[in-house]
Order: C-alpha cells, then structure tokens, then sequence
C-alpha cells in the first residue's frame, strides 16, 4: 500500500510538473528573455529554433514575416539576419507566417500580451488595424527630411495613420497586375488586341480578346475568383478599371464600390462567356490554373509570380509546359490603369521594453535605412520603397535584371493605396461574398449596393 | 471494534489514491473544458474583444443572443448546421448498421480487411483527405467532372465546390465518408456480441431474418447505437475543417463552428467580436445538448 502511495504520488508529481514546465515555457516566450546570441529561426509555434552562436551585445529580437518574396524563405532570410547580428550583435529570431493563417497567430499573440516586437508587412495590417489599435509604436523619429526626399510619396502616405503616426517603415513596393498566356492569345488571334510594349490594353480590346479566347477553346478563360480573400486585389482592380470605378474615398473614409461603373464592370464581366465567377478559387487557386494553362489569363499576378510562376522554380514568365506568360496592366476605357500597390515594411509592437523598441529600430534602420537595404530589397524581390539609402542608389539595383527592369513600365501606373480604408478587414470579405452572389446571379446592382452598405456599416462601427 | 476504524483509514487511503491518480486529468479535464466553458458562458454575455485591456469587456446581457438571431449570416449558418446533421446522423448510422450487417460474420483476415477499408478515412489526415476531395471536385480539372462529361451525363462542367447548388452537399458526402468507419467498426464488435442462443431461440420460433434483427439484435446494440448517434451528431454539428479547406464559407456552406472561427479570429476590427462569437459558441452547446438528451430519451423508451 505504502509503494502505491509513493507511486501515485510520484505520478501526479510528475503530471504537475510537467504541467508547470508547459506553462512556463509558453508564458516566457512573450517575456523578454536573456539573450543566448545568435539568430534563429522556426515556424510559430514550434519550439525548436536553429541558433548561431554569436556575440550579444542587444536584447533578442523576435521578428515575424508574412511571405513576401523571399522574405518568406529561411535560408535567404538567415542570412541577412545574420549578417545583421554579425553587424549589431542583436541576435534575431525569425518566425515565417502564411497569409492563410497569419493574421490568426497574431491576433492570438496580441490578445496573450506574446506579440512579436518586429513584424514585416503591408499598411493595411499594420497602419489600419494594429497601428490603429494602438498595438505599435509612432516610428514618426526616423524619418528625417532626406529619407522623407527618398522615399515613395504614395508609400509613405500610406504608412502614416490619419493621426499622424507613422506605424511601417517601407522597404518594398511593387504594381499588383494581370497577366495573358502569349502563345494562347496568339493561337486565337488575340495579340492584336494586347499593347505589349507599355504592357496595356483597352476596355474593348480586353472583350474582343476574351470572346475570340472562348470561341478558339470554348471554354472560360479568365476567372473572376471569389472563394475567399486571397489575391483579392486582383478582382478589385479589373472591375475598377474596366470603366474607371473608385473603390474607396480618395480620402480613405467610406467605400465606394456601389459605383454605377463598378455595376456595368461586373455586368459586363458576367455577360461574357469566356469569363467565370468561381466561388470555388482564390488568388493561389487561379494562378495554379492559369500556369497549368487551363486559364488563359490571371487576374492575380504580380513581379515575383512573373520571375517565378507559381512559386514552382520551372523558369521566369513560362508556364508549366513552357508557353510565354506576359504581364499586362488591367484593361481601361483609355489604355491607361490605375494599378494596386503593394507595399511593404517593418512595424514595431510596443511590448513595453524600451531596449526592445531602440533595438527594433536599429534593425529597421539597417535594413530600410543603410547601405544593406540593396540586399534586404532583393531579398523580397520587389523594387525599392526609396531611390537611395544613406548614399547607396536603389533606383538601378535592378539593372542587371530583364525581367526586373521591364516590369518598371507598369510602376508610374501606381493607383490609389485605398487599403488603409478604415473596417477593411470587413469590407474585405464583403467584396467577394458580393462576387459570390452576383456569380449565382443576383440582381447585380442591388447586390453591390448592399454589400457596399454592409462594408461601411461595419467601418462606421 | 478495531475493525471498522481499520476499514475507513484503508478507504480513505484508497480514495485518496484514487484521487491522485485521477489528478492529472482531472487537471486537463478542469483547464481544457470545465474552466473554459465557464468562461465560454461568461464572456457571451460581454462585449470582450481582443483590443481589450482586461479581456473580458463589459457586461452587456443577452445583448449578444438577441443580435445573434437578427445576424441573417448566423441564421444561415444555424439551417446550414442542422441541415449537416439532419442528413449525415442517420445516413451514417443507416449505411454502417447496413455494412456491420453485411462483413460481421466474415471470417477473421477478410472482416479485418473491410474494418480497414472503411476505417481507412478515419486515421487518414484530414487535411490529406480533403486535399484529395478538393481535387476529384476540381471544377476545371477533376474526376468528377470528367467522368459526368465522359459519360454524356453533363455538357458543362459542374462547379461543385462553387455553386451553393451542390457545395453542401459536396461537404456532407466528405463528411460521411470520414465519419462512417467508426461507427462500422463498433457495429461489427457489437452484433459479434448479441447472444446467439436468443437469435437461435427465435429462429426455432420461426421467425424472418427481419424479426430477428428487430426483435432481438436491434434492443441489444441499441447502448451502442446511442453511443454513435450522439459521437455522429456532435461531429456533424462541429464541422469545421472540411469548410475552411474547401469553401471559407462561401457558396452556401458557413456553419456555426465556422461562423465561430471567423468572428472571432478574423472580424477582429469588429466590436464585441469575442463575445459574439462565444454567444453563437453558447447557443451551439445548447442545440448539441438538447439534441442528445432527446436522442437518450428516445433510447430509454425503447
């Protein structure tokens, strides 16, 4: 009886303990920890981390990166991380997010005081919604008046708040844009109908070839996708400019997508037979169809699918089976889009640490603000956010790039940066439950406007 | 006189071991369900969202659950939930009784054989699962679709995953398929345990093979019908990741358990969004609850 009791008690000890040691282990991760040195990097969640033994002079930094370019990919970044500890002695810990189910583990993160105290994405994250909570620091102080000359107008006025704070520094910029199957266009005589120098097309031009595409294969050839929010860009931009609708205020207040233009947009889109609404793709989803040939257009594309489509290493601007894939702005009544940005940068979480939030900003420094950013640009394999850092030019560190350097045509057609609307992550999810809708056809007009109305509704909350 | 005094210390020092040892999951069960649930209940009566300081918002009533049944998405949602169930509870058990019926007195490799084939989808990662359905459904690509064309049965392609027409019920059939090999496989234990002299008794009495299912096996496997309705009703109405790896959703296919997710972790611009989500979590619990007291009482009297 006595070895019984001293069992049982053994077992709940170890229980208990094992317990505790859970416990404390996942409560310390938001903690400031002291430094072991090094960078290293794991998958959230997961406890196992690859250290480099170096010199610490810094509190460790934890930094979480959505897949932008290859930012997203663990050899590329360690080595610039590393190179930064080398340089700082600020050791890093990077952890890789997918946009799939980013946005949860940092929601959960901030709601269990664990946030991260470097992040690296766009302002509609991190100016509109954690900025705007109040969850990251103003970083208004490392701007001064040459990086204010250097940087992008658009994309700095997207990365301050309405109050003037400043929550991302820009790293990167790119033009989101569509893309044509070459050899498909040419097979049903649709190139006449492409401007393949300046990369543009007309409204008209975009129906004459979408309907001799469906009369050579009989089958749709572009995809309105709508299953979810994933590369929604894409079906913004093509309604928007097929007859130059708005989507939002230029002052960024109210979302206007009830426009009559973005109604015979959809309209128009839902009349032809080469186009699809399908509920059942994303972005992802239609760039795979599309580099799979089964589409002959993508709505979906930008600089880094161009150098590598669909993320599958078979070669710049081919599909899988080898037929030319050409950018293309999105078609307007005049030949001239207004193209979605995308930009890119560093926000800091205010974890209450000071020596964090100094070191953060050294971090950030050294890779938007110094003679490294060239590196930690081509990295993410966009183009620079600013046309020179602390005396190294950014503009022509492309040069040696064809692709690169030809996809420059499309960035003077930068539009509107509307993705800092207030409720964006609402209006978000409107947009393509309204695409689902008007697919299944519903009265499009009243569709849109109820969707639209929902979308500021929810803003206005 | 002794005795007794001898008799209560060796229980209590039984109990007290018994206790210990049921500490560590009582531990889990208390931390993981009991605690949670309580708060569960506690927060749907708050406006708490993750932006709070505190967590736990302000009290706010049932403010929650009035909204909730004026929310046409939750109302869709609720249809769409108890559409799952009302199809997929008695399809299962239907089908797996039916199975059970057919392989139980197989011999041993063969019954093993079918016990592995339909248990198959159960131990198969969802993930893998739905990945695989996701592509036979492939509205440019997939097997389905070729096979119907092929056969002349349809001339365009049918979108399965994107017309609310068929999306559902697309989801309904992945989700029998992952949920009848449990069922088939507590069947078979349970008609291999009916006892045979009164199945031979009743055969001597002359009575059909349907007399002798009705009769006599039906009320002996009926604890473990109840068993695998209750399981089948829980899984259906907590369908979850077959809607966030297909559809997010979309094209008439949101259930609750999905509602749950994206109120909480994605509408997080929305205020209140913790507490709502856990009013619809509340509400959830109650029809799961209800559900199953009815299918125990149904059981009893029978």
């Amino acid at each position: 009886m006595k070895m019984k009791k001293v069992l049982a008690l053994a077992l709940a000890a170890a229980m208990s303990l094992s317990m505790a040691a859970c416990g404390s282990s996942s409560g310390g991760s938001s903690a400031g920890q002291p430094s072991t040195g090094g960078s290293s990097a794991s998958q959230p969640g997961s406890s196992a981390g690859q250290s480099t033994p170096t010199p610490a002079s810094g509190p460790e930094l934890s930094l979480w990166t959505y897949p932008i370019g290859d930012w997203g990919k663990e050899d590329k970044v360690k080595a610039i991380t590393d190179a930064f500890t080398a340089d700082t002695g600020i050791p890093v810990k990077v952890e890789y997010l997918a946009y799939a189910d980013g946005d949860d583990k940092v929601n959960s993160a901030i709601t269990a005081n664990a946030a991260p105290d470097l992040i690296m994405e766009g302002p509609e994250r991190l100016v509109t919604n954690w900025g705007d909570k109040g969850y990251l620091v103003d970083l208004s102080d490392m701007f001064d008046d040459t990086d204010k000359n250097e940087i992008n107008a658009a994309a700095m006025a997207a990365c301050t708040h309405s109050n003037g704070a400043v929550y991302e520094y820009p790293l990167v910029i790119t033009a989101h844009c569509m893309a044509i199957n070459l050899n498909a266009f040419k097979e049903a005589g649709a190139d006449q109908y492409l401007d393949l120098e300046n990369h543009t097309w007309t409204t008209e031009n975009f129906i004459k070839a979408v309907d001799a595409l469906y009369a050579k294969y009989n089958a749709p050839v572009g995809a309105v996708y709508c299953k979810g929010q994933g590369g929604d860009q894409g079906t913004r931009a093509l309604v928007n400019n097929l007859y130059g609708g708005t989507f939002a205020t230029s002052s960024h207040d109210k979302y206007t997508w009830d426009d009559p233009l973005n109604v015979k947009a959809l309209e128009q889109l839902k009349s032809m037979n080469g186009i699809v609404f399908d509920a059942s793709l994303e972005g992802g989803d239609e760039i795979a169809k599309f580099y799979q040939g089964i589409l002959k257009m993508a709505f979906c594309w930008n600089i880094a699918q161009q150098l590598n489509p669909n993320q599958a290493d078979t070669g710049a601007g081919k599909t899988i089976s080898g037929e030319d894939i050409v950018f293309m702005g999105f078609p307007s009544e005049s030949g001239t889009p207004a193209l979605q940005g995308g930009i890119w940068g560093f926000g800091i979480f205010n974890n209450g640490d000071d020596a964090k939030v100094e070191a953060a900003k050294t971090f950030i420094e050294w890779m938007c603000d110094s003679e490294h950013t060239v590196d930690a640009v081509k990295t993410a394999n966009y183009f620079a956010a600013r046309s020179a850092a602390e005396g190294t030019d950014l503009s022509s560190i492309w040069a040696d790039n064809e692709v690169m350097n030809e996809y420059q045509v499309l960035m003077p057609y930068l539009g509107d940066y509307y993705q800092v609307t207030k409720g964006w992550a609402g209006a978000r999810t409107e947009w393509w439950n309204m695409l689902q809708k008007v697919g299944e056809g519903a009265d499009i007009a009243e569709t849109v406007a109820t969707y639209a109305a929902n979308a500021n509704a929810a803003a206005a909350s | 006189m002794a005795r007794p005094t001898m008799s209560r210390a060796l229980q209590r020092r039984e109990t007290v071991t018994g206790y210990l040892f049921m500490l560590p999951s009582l531990i889990f069960f208390l931390g993981f369900v009991v605690i949670p649930m309580i708060i569960c209940i506690f927060l749907s009566l708050t406006n708490a969202n993750m932006h709070d300081k505190s967590l736990f918002g302000s009290f706010i009533g049932l403010s929650n659950f009035t909204s909730l049944f004026r929310d046409e998405t939750f109302l869709e949602a609720l249809k769409n939930t108890f559409l799952i169930v009302i199809v997929s509870v008695p399809a299962v058990c239907a089908f797996s009784l039916w199975v059970s019926s057919a392989i139980y007195k197989m011999k041993g490799p063969m019954l093993s054989a079918f016990r592995c084939i339909f248990y198959l989808p159960v131990v198969t990662g969802s993930v893998a699962v739905t990945v695989v359905w996701k592509w036979m459904y492939d509205n440019y690509n997939g097997i389905f679709n070729y096979v119907l064309k092929g056969a002349g049965l349809i001339e365009q392609n049918i979108n399965w995953l994107g017309d609310s027409k068929f999306a559902l019920w697309c989801i309904i059939l992945i989700l029998f398929t992952t949920s009848v090999g449990q069922p088939i496989v507590l069947y078979v234990s349970a008609l291999g345990n009916v006892d045979q002299t009164l199945i031979e008794a009743a055969e001597v009495d002359g009575a059909n093979g349907l007399q002798v299912f009705w009769k006599v096996k039906w009320p002996q496997i009926m604890p473990t019908t109840l068993y695998i309705l209750v399981i089948t009703t829980i899984n259906s109405f907590q369908c979850f990741a077959l809607i966030q790896l297909l559809t997010k959703g979309g094209s008439g296919t949101n259930t609750v358990m999905y509602y749950i997710y994206y109120t909480a972790f994605k509408l997080t611009e929305q205020a209140g969004h913790f507490g709502y989500a856990n009013a619809m979590g509340v509400i959830l619990a109650i029809c799961i609850g209800l559900l199953s007291a009815v299918q125990f009482k149904l059981a009893e009297e029978k």
